[in-house]
């Protein structure tokens, strides 16, 4: 299962690793994608904000440092360049600024540990991706947000990888039902087609065509009375992306069962859900009972951080 | 020293003129932004810059191509002249700071052929880049030619062993068993740790070896800045027609002079700007016409040509004699002071005095746009003749535009607005009364804001007259005012 995840991680140009907490092992995933790419293509790595230090800031427990090869292509701030022992080359500077400084694009011209803190604004890291492209990156990776935050994601990235982790919550049940309710907002199906946009009233443009656009987010109160009263039923809620739908699993439910069909305008696909037993705050799961939960859960592969790729 | 505010600067139109510029680089963008005004004692500079902004706008459709690709080098030069001083300050520079002096450095290489085209085809003068290869051999010593910076091995065999230390442990880090990594990595972040020192020494010299090349990397800079601002002058020479005036020592003729500001303006009215000539000699000129007239646009257009010449650009006239001023002040009438709590009046005598004490400090224009109107008319008028007595007698070519009579007596000179002069109000008054434009723009398109001189003694127009028959104003009212004139 692990070369066939390996094959299909290696063909999606540009790739987001987002975290459900901290902990959960996205660095770890990070320097095994790192260590695992063929010899000689050249990889990008950025990170949405500053992520990478050594010791966690919110935890206080030891982190992996992300190691990369020789080559390399890394956007980080410019403060953060004197925390990178690879053999610097400075091959541009984005002009993007951030609270450490612009964010420079150097290669590596030895291995070694780097400091990401990239652009946090989606905008920027799209324009940064096609920079390394320009500058003749074969993939990137783009160490991601946390949490809801990395819904956006989707934007800059075609492929996630979904890491989650004990560190969530001391319930396996809470932990799994979360992480599948978020994969689900992100694995929400491509639109085919735009609906007509709802402008004024949802509960019109729906009456009048079976389905709607909607620009702006989408959360419970608006869709509970249009459930009550029997409107929403078997059409098409389209929305912008994963990030604007904000309503509750109990929510989306309830629109499965009414045949309600939510779908995204900009789509990219989860590639695989990665998970990690151990907690940052003492507790840990069962590793094999909590895999297979979490696969049960989901329909692209579950991966244990600590066995499969540690 | 001139120096005008920026609101100043709105109203005559000059920061108009200005916005319409885009400095490329940050040089040249500085140098708009802060703006600089060559005073009398700069002549020979201002004639040199005069000449050159002549010659690149005469070149500007042949060297079109030259002048874009130098302007495109100039947009991605960075303001790298921080980054120079502390080098010169010997402070050691970072990976950062190196390759971005490195960049301006390529780019400056690229710019000087591009440069030296046009430098030779439009003859320019006193304008010289020196060469910026002594100090690219510095940050390039191996002659890559490569866009990034990278501190090569071979800078000290220190680095080179040090390099090859690293790369080795990190293979041997690839292939150990567990427990020997940790010994592995230890001695890797000591070598690192040498790597990073032995770099910084590299940096050190660098920039100790940049330090004596910083001033002339700093005139470049300069340079590049003044290439930047040329070829933005030039552009709006051919744009708004500018000319090359001839400098004279007191002297000021603008023969069809314009305000590209208001000439955009009513130019997306569809009307069209009346040129306006003026001639004016040391002493006070005084200018009178009709409401409406125009008498403020004449002021500020003279106001705006003197200071675009003496920012060095051509000026927008088909033809200018004009001196240079050591001061240019200027009062316009919607001067309020709220803050200081005086009224209209007060603040523009107070207003007035100040201007009046530093314009008597060398040759000066002096523009007062209907001083004292803000008080009753008796009283204005004897204010404004006093005043223009005193003008009279100092070193400052002062103009006045203004209502009240018998002030053009005591002038040295007095100008009038065409305005309505050849007109028929009739006509007017059947044009207004079958169209249904708005009567003011009528008007307007009809009054000719043109100057003539005035040679002997004359009364204020009586436009006003002419404007209440043609508004249709209520007969009765029209009788009474006919009957006391």
């Amino acid at each position: 299962m692990l070369d066939k995840l390996k094959d299909d991680l290696a063909r999606i140009r540009t790739m987001s690793i987002v975290g459900m907490c901290k902990n959960a092992g996205k660095t770890t995933v990070l320097n095994w994608l790192l260590s695992e790419a063929q010899r000689g293509r050249c990889l990008a790595l950025t990170s949405i904000g500053r992520d990478g230090e050594s010791t966690d800031v919110v935890t206080g427990t030891e982190k992996p440092s992300i190691f990369v090869p020789s080559g390399t292509l890394i956007a980080t701030a410019g403060d953060m360049l004197r925390l990178c022992d690879v053999t610097k080359e400075i091959i541009y500077t984005t002009g993007i600024p951030t609270p450490l400084g612009e964010v420079v694009i150097l290669r590596a011209r030895s291995a070694g540990f780097v400091q990401l803190a990239g652009p946090s604004i989606t905008t920027q890291l799209a324009h940064l991706s096609g920079t390394f492209f320009d500058l003749g990156a074969e993939q990137v990776i783009i160490d991601g947000a946390l949490g809801r935050k990395s819904l956006g994601a989707r934007v800059v990235a075609e492929g996630v990888i979904l890491c989650t982790g004990a560190s969530y919550h001391m319930s396996m049940e809470k932990v799994i039902e979360d992480t599948a309710g978020i994969y689900r907002i992100m694995n929400l199906p491509k639109a085919a087609s735009l609906p007509p946009e709802a402008e004024d009233s949802l509960e019109d443009c729906f009456r009048k065509n079976g389905e709607a656009y909607l620009t702006g987010a989408l959360y419970d109160s608006m869709i509970l009375p249009l459930l009550r009263s029997g409107i929403l039923r078997s059409g098409r809620l389209v929305v912008q992306d994963p990030s604007k739908v904000l309503l509750t699993a109990d929510t989306l439910g309830k629109l499965d069962t009414r045949n309600v069909k939510l779908e995204v305008r900009d789509a990219a696909r989860t590639l695989c859900v990665t998970v990690n037993p151990v907690s940052a705050y003492g507790w840990k799961f069962d590793k094999d009972e909590f895999r297979e939960k979490m696969q049960a859960a989901v329909d692209v592969p579950v991966i244990n951080v600590k066995e499969e790729l540690g | 020293m001139i120096s005008i505010t920026f609101d100043d600067k709105q109203k005559i139109g000059l920061q108009y003129a200005l916005d319409t510029l885009h400095g490329c680089s940050p040089f040249g963008a500085e140098k708009i932004r802060r703006l600089r005004f060559y005073g009398p004692e700069e002549r020979e500079e201002l004639e040199t810059e005069l000449y050159n902004v002549e010659q690149m706008a005469r070149f500007a459709g042949e060297l079109k191509a030259e002048y874009d690709k130098i302007c495109l080098i100039l947009c991605q030069m960075k303001d790298i002249r921080h980054s120079l001083r502390r080098c010169a300050e010997g402070i050691c520079p970072d990976h950062v700071e190196l390759f971005e002096i490195k960049g301006y450095l390529q780019r400056l290489e690229n710019l000087l052929p591009l440069f030296e085209k046009v430098s030779g085809k439009a003859a320019l003068e006193g304008i010289a880049f020196s060469d910026p290869a002594p100090a690219l051999a510095v940050l390039d010593p191996e002659n890559t030619r490569s866009r990034g910076f990278y501190i090569p091995d071979n800078s000290t065999p220190r680095l080179k062993e040090l390099r090859i230390r690293k790369k080795a442990l990190e293979e041997q880090l690839f292939h150990a068993e567990e427990k020997e990594k940790d010994a592995i990595r230890l001695e890797r972040t000591r070598v690192c740790a040498e790597e990073d020192s032995e770099e910084m020494k590299v940096r050190a010299a660098m920039g100790k070896t940049l330090a004596p090349l910083v001033p002339d990397l700093l005139e470049n800079a300069d340079t590049a800045g003044r290439l930047d601002f040329m070829i933005q002058k030039a552009l709006f020479a051919v744009h708004y027609g500018g000319v090359r005036p001839e400098l004279t020592d007191g002297a000021l003729e603008l023969t069809d002079m314009m305000n590209p500001e208001i000439c955009d303006l009513l130019e997306e009215k569809n009307r069209r700007f009346i040129p306006v000539s003026i001639s004016l000699g040391r002493g006070a000129t005084v200018i009178t016409g009709a409401n409406m007239g125009g008498k403020s646009v004449a002021l500020k257009t003279v106001a705006l040509n003197v200071l675009l010449l003496q920012a060095g650009f051509l000026v927008c006239a088909k033809k200018a004699r004009m001196p240079l001023f050591s001061c240019v002040k200027m009062l316009f009438d919607d001067l309020q002071s709220i803050q200081s709590g005086l009224s209209g009046f007060g603040s523009e005598i107070v207003e007035f005095q100040k201007a009046l004490d530093e314009v008597e400090q060398g040759y000066s224009l002096f523009l007062l746009d209907e001083f004292a109107r803000g008080t009753n008319p008796d009283e204005g008028a004897v204010i404004v003749q006093a005043v223009t007595r005193y003008l009279n007698g100092i070193n400052a070519i002062s103009i006045l535009s203004t209502h009240y009579d018998k002030v053009a007596e005591n002038a040295n000179a007095h100008y009038q607005i065409i305005g309505l002069r050849d007109i028929d109000p009739e006509a007017i008054r059947r044009e207004l009364c079958t169209t249904s434009d708005d009567g003011i723009e009528v008007i307007a398109r009809h009054m000719n804001y043109g100057l003539y001189r005035v040679e002997g003694r004359s009364d204020c127009p009586r436009d006003a007259l002419n404007i209440c028959r043609m508004l249709s104003l209520k007969p009765e009212i029209l009788k009474n005012i006919e009957a006391a004139y």
